[in-house]
């Protein structure tokens, strides 16, 4: 253990006084920071003004909504049943950018729908919702009660609508959280994959400089190889963390300063503002601020960081030591330096091939072959990430994410024993052609 | 017990390449013991078993009267022959970290590199990195970082190779310090003169197989022809005419200025004391001795006639 920490610790001493170490730890996260940023400023504003059609077949809404004007919502009636795939695809319907469905017992029911062509913002959401709550109310005074407005508001429960997108109503295909959990998963492997190299080139480069055998005469090569992988692991954990702190830092300047609305807790849920907002003081005041493009709120309200962060961590750890085990084990198979080309070539298909597998997820979420993906300890990484951005894990599939963790960790258990016969019988063995038998005599012998 | 290491019927085979067959030998404590061979005879293979890098197949070896264990690495100090060093790393660095590897603490890392350093005068070098230095320089630091953490026995593959004259003396003298001073030393070389200066046992290993053991004097005696060399001034003449019936001249050296060796075999009953009783008054002697085979002798001796077989 004591030799382990000590070749870790000589690692990591090394990887932090590399050129590369500090240029990606600072470069890598600004390049990241500009990069939102730019897609905040410039990747597609949300909408200013809404047309609003509201399908109303019983006439309940009287052809009316707010007294007040609200210039960034028009509404047109239709007293017809309109089938969300017609208010899709016909032409007739495309200036409309909602649909907001009114059915006959919404009175009762408190229950409404508003479809949508392109993701509305936060607060476009709550003018919407607020509107239309108010209406009710209007209407239901006047049908149910002899209350005042006022009074009646005292009293009143709450109104449920639901936005769902008219392409995909039920929220299957990709979305922006499904490229988030994409943008964790591909930082996972961007991870392993560099680092895995580092520790490929640093266990050929000490067999090509022979320092490999001084090592050996004082450590075991189960010790030399798990010091290795620890070591550079714990280089790619430190700056990991630079990431997160630069990256954190930036966002939260960028909140501070470009997008100061986002601070107001007041607008974080949706509901919690509905009920809020009596007076039209505070209307003005919310609904004045700023309307931000779905990345801005994808980021600052969207994505559980917390959650994802540490299933992160413990994905990016178990998956690293996964293919760090792997990549050592490649590393010390090979009979010279230059053997590492033509071994990353495989190793690079398989990155590839995991990207693809958060890829495929991302896009059909449900299908059989990602619940196999979401298993493979090649590919669970990202898949999981892609599925935990998405929401999947919720009530009865909780137990999924554990799951394919203890999947992962099982595998990476059974690679580093498997890593560390191919370590002992190969790392000694210079100039030789890399040959499938002597793998599988390697893998034999204990 | 007097051995420091005891070695019995090792053998060790690579996918069906017998490198090692039945080897077994003693080092006694406080010995610089020669293991000898031509390339490929399983040298470094044997080495490496002792340092526990490579597992024998069969065998087993002894450290100071113990079963070997992993516990016994830290008192064995190890130079192989293919060395390496991390070429970015400084020179005290390098040391360091070797030094705590065998069980050094920093502490006392730090204090034994200061020994090491002022001994060999390289305390300039401390912040120098690695392939910043010479190939003589590495050597110097590689052989610290071996003997850093005092090892009781020592495993030197090859240590002369690279130095310059002056260095291999220096060297050489280490190595008959820690003699004097009870460590034992394991030394493989094929500079034979060097077996010769300050070996006291060696082992001759070849196809694998040891083929000799003993004191540098047992294996010379074992190979010694029965010659007795003699210098002398005078007439080579006078010098055969005083041999008579008893002695033959085997061949002989001219030195110039009436100065010759001569090796001459014993003929009957005929000893040496014989020889220089007949040569007084003849020529003047100036030495006389008995004629060994060196190591270089023996070595090709032992290890020749199997190669032509």
């Amino acid at each position: 253990m004591r030799n382990s920490m000590l070749i870790a610790i000589r690692e990591l001493k090394e990887r932090i006084g590399s050129r590369s170490f500090l240029l990606f730890s600072t470069l890598g996260p600004l390049i990241v920071l500009g990069f939102v940023y730019l897609m905040f400023a410039f990747g597609g504003q949300s909408k200013q003004h809404w047309n609003v059609l509201v399908a109303d077949p019983t006439g309940i809404m009287e052809n009316k909504m707010m007294v007040n004007d609200d210039k960034s919502i028009s509404y047109a009636f239709a007293n017809d049943y309109i089938e969300m795939e017609e208010f899709a695809d016909a032409k007739k319907y495309q200036l409309y950018d909602a649909l907001l469905e009114v059915n006959e017992k919404v009175l009762s029911n408190k229950v409404g729908f508003v479809f949508f062509r392109e993701s509305p913002s936060i607060r476009m959401q709550t003018r919407v919702q607020y509107q239309f709550e108010r209406r009710l109310e209007e209407l239901m005074v006047k049908e149910f009660t002899s209350l005042s407005l006022k009074d009646f508001r005292k009293i009143k429960q709450p109104l449920s609508v639901n936005f769902r997108d008219v392409y995909d109503p039920y929220n299957e295909s990709s979305d922006l959280s499904g490229w988030v959990g994409m943008f964790y998963g591909g930082v996972i492997f961007t991870f392993i994959f560099l680092f895995g190299i580092t520790i490929m080139r640093s266990v050929s480069r000490e067999k090509s400089n022979r320092i490999v055998e001084v090592l050996l005469a004082s450590v075991s090569p189960n010790q030399l190889m798990i010091g290795k992988i620890v070591g550079v692991g714990l280089s790619a954990l430190l700056q990991f963390v630079v990431w997160v702190v630069v990256i954190g830092v930036g966002l939260y300047f960028m909140r501070e300063t470009l997008f100061p609305d986002m601070l107001n807790a007041a607008n974080m849920n949706i509901h919690d503002l509905t009920l809020q907002v009596d007076s039209q003081s505070y209307q003005d005041t919310a609904f004045a601020s700023r309307e931000y493009n779905q990345f801005v709120e994808l980021v600052y309200n969207r994505v559980q960081f917390v959650n994802m962060t540490v299933f992160f961590m413990l994905f990016f750890i178990s998956g690293y030591l996964f293919y760090g085990a792997l990549f050592a084990a490649v590393g010390a198979t090979m009979g010279s330096e230059s053997d590492g080309q033509q071994f990353v070539i495989p190793l690079i298909v398989l990155l590839c091939l995991a990207l693809y597998g958060g890829y495929y997820s991302l896009n059909y979420p449900e299908s059989p072959m990602v619940d196999v993906l979401h298993y493979l300890p090649f590919t669970s990484p990202v898949v999981v990430m892609v599925k935990l951005a998405q929401g999947y894990y919720g009530p009865g599939h909780v137990y999924e994410i554990y799951l394919s963790l203890l999947a992962l960790i099982s595998s990476a258990c059974l690679m580093l024993g498997l890593a560390s016969r191919l370590y002992k019988n190969g790392i000694l063995q210079f100039g030789h052609r890399v040959r499938l038998k002597h793998i599988f005599k390697w893998l034999k012998k204990s | 017990m007097n051995f420091m290491l005891e070695v019995k019927n090792i053998s060790k085979s690579f996918f069906r390449k017998e490198a090692l067959s039945e080897i077994s030998l003693r080092v006694n404590k406080g010995e610089i013991f020669g293991l000898l061979g031509p390339n490929g005879a399983g040298k470094t293979t044997l080495i490496r078993v002792i340092n526990r890098i490579v597992e024998q197949d069969s065998g087993s070896i002894r450290f100071d009267g113990d079963l070997m264990t992993e516990n016994h690495l830290s008192q064995i100090g190890y130079l192989p022959e293919e060395r390496g060093l991390y070429k970015n790393m400084t020179v005290e660095g390098h040391a360091v970290f070797l030094g705590k590897l065998r069980g050094l603490s920093r502490k006392d890392a730090h204090i034994k590199v200061d020994y090491w350093f002022d001994r060999f005068g390289i305390n300039d070098w401390r912040k120098k990195r690695i392939e910043e230095l010479s190939k003589g320089m590495a050597q110097k630091v590689q052989f610290i970082c071996a003997v850093l953490h005092e090892p009781k026995f020592l495993i030197l593959d090859e240590p002369f190779s690279g130095f310059d004259p002056i260095n291999v003396d220096l060297i050489k003298q280490e190595l008959i310090e820690m003699r004097a001073a009870g460590k034992t030393v394991m030394l493989s070389t094929h500079n034979m003169k060097s077996v010769e200066e300050i070996c006291d046992r060696a082992v001759l290993i070849h196809n694998s197989k040891k083929i000799a053991e003993g004191t540098i004097s047992e294996l010379q005696n074992a190979r010694k022809t029965g010659l007795y060399a003699v210098r002398f001034r005078g007439s080579m003449i006078a010098f055969v005419n005083a041999l008579w019936t008893g002695f033959e001249v085997h061949d002989k050296d001219i030195l110039g200025d009436d100065r010759f060796i001569v090796r001459v075999k014993m003929r009957g009953d005929s000893s040496f004391e014989d020889l220089l009783k007949v040569l007084i008054g003849q020529v003047k002697i100036e030495a006389a001795w008995e004629v060994l085979p060196t190591m270089d002798n023996i070595f090709i001796d032992l290890v020749q006639p199997k190669e032509s077989e």
